[in-house]
Formats: structure tokens, sequence, C-alpha cells
């Protein structure tokens, strides 16, 4: 059965800078996600792999090109057109969390909920459901982001980054700020999440991270270099490890 | 919308409680000073017109020597035209010293009537009866509120070097004179009293007409025709004063406070605009990924800004009813301070419109100034600004520092060039509300003028010498009071302010009043009696006193159209006038017909004014140090908590909290010791605009105001110095960042 595609980008073109200082992301580059598919974005520092998952989520407009999201044309789309087709489309989450200090869990999950909801208590029962999904104690909904630890902040996160149930889910390098035990329960939730049969999109230069994909694509010199099909995650897979060890030296990693 | 802001507006009022607060402060002191002004300018004058109608005050009264007075004037007076009702009272008309009139002597025009008389006009209300009755003299409000004279006191008088002393039976209130301001001020004896009285000073027992007019009337033309009649009869006009000029007089204070209050509510809501973009423009940068993160999920920009604006919003809206709340309770005693100067008091009342008006005012500007500043979130590109890329530069905190100690310097300059003016060079106050200020003003008979003047000439302590005298006249729409001089070129205050006085015998310069309709170089006609004239206009004066209706003649140019004047100012070098008035009607009776101590008359007024000014100053010196106390406040706030790594790192490498204080503290001076010297340089050229401004919406547009850059400079110097004290103060919360601070941003 073929895959339904979400976002089909064509001719992409970036560059940052401008004369002689002008720094060329890509120039030409297409793409596309797949529903339910962990796409995973890869490659060198620098290579754009932020740069692409911003602009295929309408968070930075490509310099030039299209790119049709699950049939609306995002390029067209003016600043305000474009936040209100993220707050139903897609999630967020990012490296430094980004939870609105002083603010507790509840409400910063709250905030992104009533953009979509007029039903408050509807918006909380979800979040208490999300909330249990990845493990945060009832106790810890009414802290702050300060008052937890970073693993917690990224789970909280990853709730107000699904609690308008988005089409596809981006993250950008999620575990780059935590430690190994913090990751682990972090990617945890992701695989859980597209178990459940999110779509969810990420960029990382963690293997660890990569190995939750299931389709993983490495980009260099502003192209789409190689792709691999990891196929469904398991735990200690050691097969699915090695696959993925071979195509990143093949990308020369 | 509300629905999907409410929680990020709770939020950012949460998280910047200190900050809106000196918003709110900033917005409640604006509210207080404009709703002060508005319920002062919609409910003194109206306060006034109605404590006239229920006095049943008359528009014009006049007064003449009873001798003089026939039934035949009663009744061609009640055949003028426009005129309603006319009543006739009896009084002794003479000037008096008071003694102790707010600690010195003054010499008054009063006029002495029979409290018990029956009246329809100009009722009189003793509002707080001292119950004594025997041996008492009533007195106007003015008497107690500026003369200092308690109900429960005594007033002495000394007429013609007997004293009279009196217990105060009560204080009235009336509106025929009220003040001072008109040159006649009554007393109200018990009518026992009273009769002895007049039968002691029969020679002084005069006639007063009080007339009430149709509305319609032209209070000059029928002051005119009054004036003129009575000429023809032979009968002297001791005296006329009008409801209009009353007024203006009346509230010429309450006027400026006015204007006063607005340009620095003015002042203070500029202040607050600066201080809230640069509130705003600092959230910006200090939440810029957390706006972006807002962005990312969904926020539109209007969304944010609408959040970002929600709380200045409700913070301004609930500090400007607390600032209208809050002008309520000290509205009585403002209205009490004027009552030193206008002669009558009223209880300012809640006043609907202009709460209505203060709060869309404020909140109109809170909402354009706030919407205009959280604009730049429209070009927030949401991954630039989670990558913390603006796009813009800086909040600009030095800019804003220099603005506002610009401001406040402006303020401390007005204040002090107020000061400076009234109390060390009280001339120039007095010469810019008045005309010519001789030290004594001397009456003699037309053929006794010269022999008058030649001794005067030959006296060592007299200075100059000037024929000068005000006298009415007429002119195509109206009447005109002529200052009627032999040279103006030796006159002590120069009131013209456009083009030149009068040299010649057909020429006249006009008052502001007039000036619109007679450019200069084109010409005007003047009546007395059925003398006509035509005089070319050569310059433009002023006239606070007579609302501009004036103009100057030479002495030749009036004796075309009437009599030579008889009366001329003396201006002494040191000599008291008081001595010098005693000494000449005890060597020169036969020459002297009437005196005046206008030094003292002068002085009075100084004195009046000096307290309503030295108020007001006050007023404006605490709303300076709490305006820079609450701009450093959140400048330093701000600062202290977007650089807070900053300071963990000068702690980390050694610096102790003292040094970082004073480092910090002393970031803010040279900003504001520029910005207050750049003021008071300018100030050369604003403060005279500014004055000329305020002045001339009372009538002067002339003001003789001296910038004092001496004053300025201290003023500059107590700025920054207040400013350094002040940055120190608030700058103690660097004491509580730990090093540790820097590893954990």
């Amino acid at each position: 059965m073929s895959k339904q595609t979400v976002i089909s980008a064509r001719h992409l073109k970036k560059a940052f800078g401008k004369g002689e200082n002008v720094q060329v992301i890509y120039a030409d580059l297409n793409i596309d996600i797949y529903k339910g598919d962990f796409t995973v974005i890869m490659g060198s520092s620098g290579a754009g792999k932020s740069t692409l998952m911003y602009s295929l989520s309408g968070m930075d407009k490509p310099d030039g090109g299209e790119i049709n999201f699950d049939g609306t044309y995002i390029t067209k789309l003016n600043n305000d057109k474009l936040a209100v087709f993220r707050r139903k489309e897609c999630g967020f989450v990012f490296q430094q969390i980004y939870l609105i200090d002083k603010m507790n869990l509840m409400d910063n999950v709250i905030t992104a909920g009533v953009l979509t909801s007029k039903d408050r208590e509807d918006i909380k029962n979800r979040a208490k459901e999300l909330f249990s999904l990845v493990n945060i104690p009832e106790k810890t909904w009414r802290k702050t982001s300060s008052q937890i630890s970073g693993g917690e902040a990224q789970r909280a996160g990853i709730v107000r980054a699904v609690i308008n149930s988005p089409n596809v889910l981006f993250a950008d390098e999620p575990t780059g700020a935590l430690n190994s035990a913090n990751s682990g329960a972090v990617l945890d939730v992701f695989t859980s999440l597209h178990q459940k049969g999110q779509s969810i999109v990420m960029v990382t230069h963690d293997k660890k991270s990569a190995l939750r994909g299931n389709r993983i694509i490495y980009i260099k010199d502003g192209k789409i270099y190689g792709e691999c099909d990891l196929g469904k995650f398991e735990q200690d897979d050691t097969e699915r490890t090695e696959k993925l060890d071979r195509f990143i030296k093949e990308m020369g990693w | 919308m509300m629905k999907k802001i409410s929680t990020l507006t709770l939020h950012n009022l949460n998280k910047a409680k200190g900050q809106y607060l000196s918003f709110g402060v900033f917005i409640c002191l604006t509210a207080f000073i404009i709703n002060i002004a508005l319920v002062l300018a919609f409910q003194t004058f109206h306060a006034y017109d109605s404590l006239f109608d229920q006095l049943n005050t008359a528009d014009i009264n006049f007064i003449i020597p009873q001798i003089q007075d026939s039934n035949d004037l009663l009744t061609e007076v009640e055949e003028i035209d426009g005129v309603s009702v006319v009543e006739k009272h009896g009084g002794v008309f003479m000037p008096v010293t008071v003694r102790e009139f707010a600690g010195s002597d003054f010499d008054m025009n009063t006029v002495f009537y029979n409290l018990d008389e029956e009246r329809t006009l100009n009722l009189l209300t003793v509002t707080e009866p001292s119950g004594k009755s025997e041996a008492s003299v009533s007195i106007p409000m003015y008497m107690k509120e500026l003369g200092g004279f308690a109900e429960d006191g005594s007033i002495t008088y000394s007429i013609d070097g007997k004293e009279h002393t009196y217990n105060i039976g009560g204080i009235v209130l009336e509106m025929q004179y009220g003040n001072y301001g008109t040159g006649m001020i009554g007393g109200y004896f018990p009518e026992a009293v009273y009769e002895d009285f007049a039968e002691e000073y029969s020679d002084h027992v005069i006639a007063e007409y009080s007339i009430k007019t149709a509305r319609t009337v032209d209070l000059n033309e029928m002051k005119n025709a009054i004036s003129e009649m009575l000429r023809e009869k032979g009968s002297a006009l001791l005296n006329i004063n009008d409801r209009d000029t009353a007024k203006q007089t009346r509230t010429m204070v309450c006027t400026l406070l006015i204007v006063i209050f607005l340009a620095l509510a003015a002042i203070i809501l500029v202040v607050s605009i600066f201080l809230s973009n640069f509130r705003i423009r600092s959230a910006i940068e200090g939440e810029l990924a957390q706006m972006g993160v807002l962005k990312a999920v969904g926020y539109t920009s209007n969304l944010i800004i609408a959040s970002t604006i929600m709380p200045y919003m409700l913070v301004g809206v609930v500090s400007t009813i607390t600032g209208i709340a809050l002008s309520y309770a000290v509205l009585p005693a403002v209205a009490g301070i004027l009552a030193i100067q206008s002669g009558f008091s009223y209880t300012p009342a809640f006043d609907i419109m202009a709460m209505l008006i203060v709060i869309l005012t404020l909140s109109c500007a809170i909402l354009l100034f706030s919407y205009l500043s959280a604009g730049r979130i429209h070009r927030l590109e949401p991954i630039n600004a989670i990558r913390g890329i603006t796009g813009d530069e800086s909040a600009g905190q030095n800019i804003l520092l220099f603005i506002v100690s610009f401001g406040i310097m402006v303020l401390l300059s007005f204040a002090g060039t107020l000061l400076y003016n009234v109390n060390v060079k009280p001339d120039n106050f007095m010469n810019t509300l008045s005309e010519e200020l001789p030290s004594v003003i001397f009456t003699t008979e037309d053929e006794k003028m010269t022999e008058l003047k030649a001794l005067l000439a030959n006296d060592s302590c007299v200075k100059l010498v000037l024929e000068y005298a005000s006298v009415p006249v007429s002119y195509e729409d109206g009447s005109l009071t002529a200052f009627v001089c032999e040279d103006f070129t030796k006159t002590t205050n120069d009131i013209c302010y456009e083009g030149k006085s009068p040299a010649k015998e057909n020429e006249i310069a006009v008052g502001n009043a007039i000036s619109d309709g007679y450019p200069i170089g084109s010409e005007i006609e003047l009546t007395v009696g059925d003398q006509s004239a035509d005089y070319m206009v050569t310059g433009y004066i002023q006239s606070v006193n007579n609302a501009g209706a004036v103009c100057q003649l030479t002495s030749e140019g009036y004796e075309k159209i009437g009599d030579a004047a008889n009366s001329v100012n003396v201006y002494l070098y040191d000599k008291n006038a008081d001595v010098f008035i005693k000494e000449y009607e005890e060597n020169h009776d036969a020459i002297i017909k009437s005196s005046v101590n206008f030094e003292q008359m002068s002085e009075n007024g100084r004195i009046m004014y000096t307290g309503i000014v030295s108020v007001i100053v006050m007023i404006l010196f605490v709303i300076s140090v709490l305006m820079v106390l609450l701009v450093l406040y959140v400048i330093i706030n701000s600062m202290i908590s977007r650089r807070r790594q900053e300071f963990g790192i000068y702690k980390a490498i050694g610096y102790t909290n003292r040094q970082l204080t004073v480092k910090t503290a002393l970031a803010f001076i040279p900003v504001v010791a520029m910005a207050s010297i750049i003021s008071v340089i300018a100030g050369l050229w604003y403060l005279p605009v500014m004055n000329n401004i305020i002045f001339s919406l009372i009538g002067a547009v002339k003001n003789h105001f001296e910038v004092a850059v001496w004053i300025l400079i201290i003023f500059a110097m107590m700025l920054t110095a207040v400013a350094f004290v002040i940055s120190v103060l608030l700058s103690a919360p660097i004491k509580k960042i730990t090093a540790y601070s820097l590893l954990n941003v």
C-alpha cells in the first residue's frame, strides 16, 4: 500500500546573508513527508536540517519553491494565516524547551489549547490524559519550569505540542539539552505517540534519537543526500542499529 | 479572543507586578492632575455664576456722593436701554488702612454698608456668624482667607489717623467685590453701628446704584452710558464695576492653575507613555524566545500584541479611576486655596463629564501608544525570535532616560522660573499682571497739577513723577479704559507687546481684546461725551485686569476729547510710601485731593500670589522627584533582570556589591546631567515661549519673566544628584545576585 503524503515540498530555495556573504542552505530541494511516519532529518552541523524542518512547518518562509501541507500551499500564506494554520496542523518541540517561565505546566498547555477549543474543561481533561501519557504526576502540573527537571520540562513541552492533536509533530533536537536518563524518557514519549499514529518529523544529530524513527533522511550540500528505511522501532534491535550505522557512514558522518 | 489571551494576560500581569505598579502610579498621577484641572474648569466658573445668580448680584454697580444724588437719577438709570432692575443703597465710602491684614497694614478703598438694610440685589449671606452683634463688622471671605481675620477675632480700620476696632460679626458671602482685584472691598455693620459710623463720616456717605441688566447687554456700553449721564449731570462717579471684569479678576488664578495642571499632566502622560514604550520593548527583547514559541504554537501577532497591551489597559483603567477618586480627596483643599484669591468658596462635586474625559483620554493614549510600541511583534519571525534575532535596535534605555530627564527639567525650570519671578523678582510677576506700579498715586484739582508736579519733582525721595490716569472712553463697539500718560517712554512697565506706545496726540495703542479689528496703521474713533477724535493705531498693549479692553493715549491726545487728567503716579527711591503719603497729606493738604498707597496694594497682591505659587511649585517639585524615582525604578529594574548574568560574572571576578551598585548608578548620571544641561540651554528659548503661552491665556500676551540661568543650573545639579542617590538605592537588588547566577540563566 502506498504511503499518503502529508507534506510535499518542491524546488525549495533558502539562503542567508547578502552579497558576498550569502550562504546558500539549499538551492533546489524536493522532499515528501508521509503520514504516520517518524521521519528523522540528519546531517552535519550547518547542513540546514532545522531550516528545512521550520520551512516545512511554516515557521520560516523559504526564498523560493512551494510547500503543499496536506492540501494547503503554505508558501502562499501570510504570517497570521500561517499562525492559524500551525495551531491546527503542527506541534513543536524545541531543544531549549521554551516553556513560558513563571507559568505552571498546566497553564503552559492550556495557553496552546485555548487556540483551538473554547471548552477549557475539555482542554484540561485532555492535558491530564497527556500528562499521564508522558508520566508527569499531578503534583507537578502546578509547578513552573524552573521547579522541575529538564526531562519533565521537555515532556511537558511535548504535551503542549500535541494538545491540539496536530497533523505533524515537529521536534528540533528534543534531547539536545537533556542527560541520558531524561533523553530516554523523552524519546519513549515520541515512540509512544508514533505508535498511536502521530506523524513526526525530528531533526537530530544523535544516533539514539534517530533510531526511534522509521525513515532517515540525510541532508548534505543543500540536497537530500541519502535516505534509509529503518522499519518499525523495537528496543535493543541490533539489526536496525547496524543499518543506521552503515547508512550514516555511507553519508560521510 | 478574550478567552484565548486571558491566561497570557494574567501571566504577563503577574510576571512584572512591580513594572505595572510603577506604570499605574504614573497614570494615577496623570488622572489625578487632569481630573483636578477639569473639575476646576467645569465647576469653578459654573459655581461662580451660580452664586452670582443665587445672591442676585447686580451686573453693574456705581457709586456717587450722596449729596449729588437725586430721585431723577434713579428714574433716568431705570430708563437706560437694557436695564431690568435698579436698586439704591446707602453706604460710606473711603480709603481706609486695615491693620494687620496678612501681617501688615493694607490700604483699601472700602464701602461700609448697613447689613440690616433690605436688599433684593447684591444679597449678603453671613455664612459664619460669630454671635457678636455689638460693635461688630462682618467682613468678606477674602479678608478672612487672605487677610487672616477669624470670625472670633477683631479688626482695626485706621481712618484719617483714627483707629476703629470692631469685633468680627461674621464672614459675608457676597459677589459684588469678592477680592481686591476690583479695587474695592466691602464692610458690613449692624444697623446701629452703621448709623453711628455714617454720622461720624457724613462727608463720605455715598449712594450706590445696583443694576440688573438683560443678559444680552454690552456691559461696557452701559457703563459708558452711565459715565456719560453722570458727567452731564455734574455728578462725580466714584466707582463703577461690572460682572465680567469682577469675574475675570476673581478667577484669574484658577485659570492659571488649570493651565499649569493640564501642562503638568501632559508632561507626566508623555513620560508614562515613554515608560510603557520602554517597558514593552524591553519585554519583547527579554521574552523574544517565548514570543517565538507563542507564534509557533499558533498565536497570531494580534493575539500576542493584545495579551501584551491588555495588562497596560487594565492597569491604566484601574489607575485612572483610582487617580480620579484620589483627586476628590484634595479638590476641596485646592478649591480652598483658590478661595484665597477668588474670595468665594465652593465644594467641588463629583463630575461625571470630567471622569469620562479623563478615562477616555488616558485609555485611548495608552491603547494607541502601547499598540505602536508592541507593533514590532508583527515583524517578529517566529524562528528568528526563538533564535534571539529581533532585526531591530535595542530598547534605547539612554534615549528614554534622556527624554524623561529633559521633560522633568522642563517642569523644574518652569517651577523655578515661576518661583524666581514671584519671590525674588516680584516686580516681573506684578508687571505681567498689572499696568503701572507706582509707589503712590496722588489726585489733585486740575488747576493744581503743575504745582503738585513741581513739588514732587523737587523732593529728593521721588525718583519719578508722571501724569497718569485711567479714564473711560467709547469706541464703535463699546467702551475702553484709556491709560492717559504725559510720556509713555517714562513708564516703568512696558505693556506694549507689539508696535509702540503713542508718542503724538493722534496716536493710540489698543488692547489685545480689540487688536484683531484694528491693525497697526489703521484708525479708531474715540468718544467722550460729545467729543470725538480719530487716532492712528501704533501698537498693541495688554491688561489682565481689564480683560484687554484698554488703550493708551498721550495726555494731549486725550485732551482732544476729554478734560485733562488730574492724577499723578509717584515713584519713590526707598522711602516708605505710607510715611510719604502722611507727610504730604499733613503738609500739602490744600493740593492733595486723595492718595493711594499703591506700594502696599502691590505688596498685598504679591503676598497673595506668593502663597499660591509656592503651593504650585511645591506640587511640581514633589511630582518631579516622584517621576525621577519611578522612571529610574523601571529602567534599573529591567536592566538588573536583563544583565543578571553579567553582574554574576563581575562578582565571580571579584567586584564587590558596593562597586557594582555605584558603577550602575553612575552609568545613568552622564545621561541625566547632559539632558538637564541641554534642557537648561534650551530653556533660554522655550521658557519664555512657555510662559508667553500660559500667561497669554489670561490676557498677558507679553510677560516680564526673567529666566535666571543660575537657578536652572542649581535645579539641574539637584536633579542629577537626586537621580544618583535614587539610582544607588534602587540598585540595591544587585546585592542579591550571586556569582552562580551566570550558570543559572
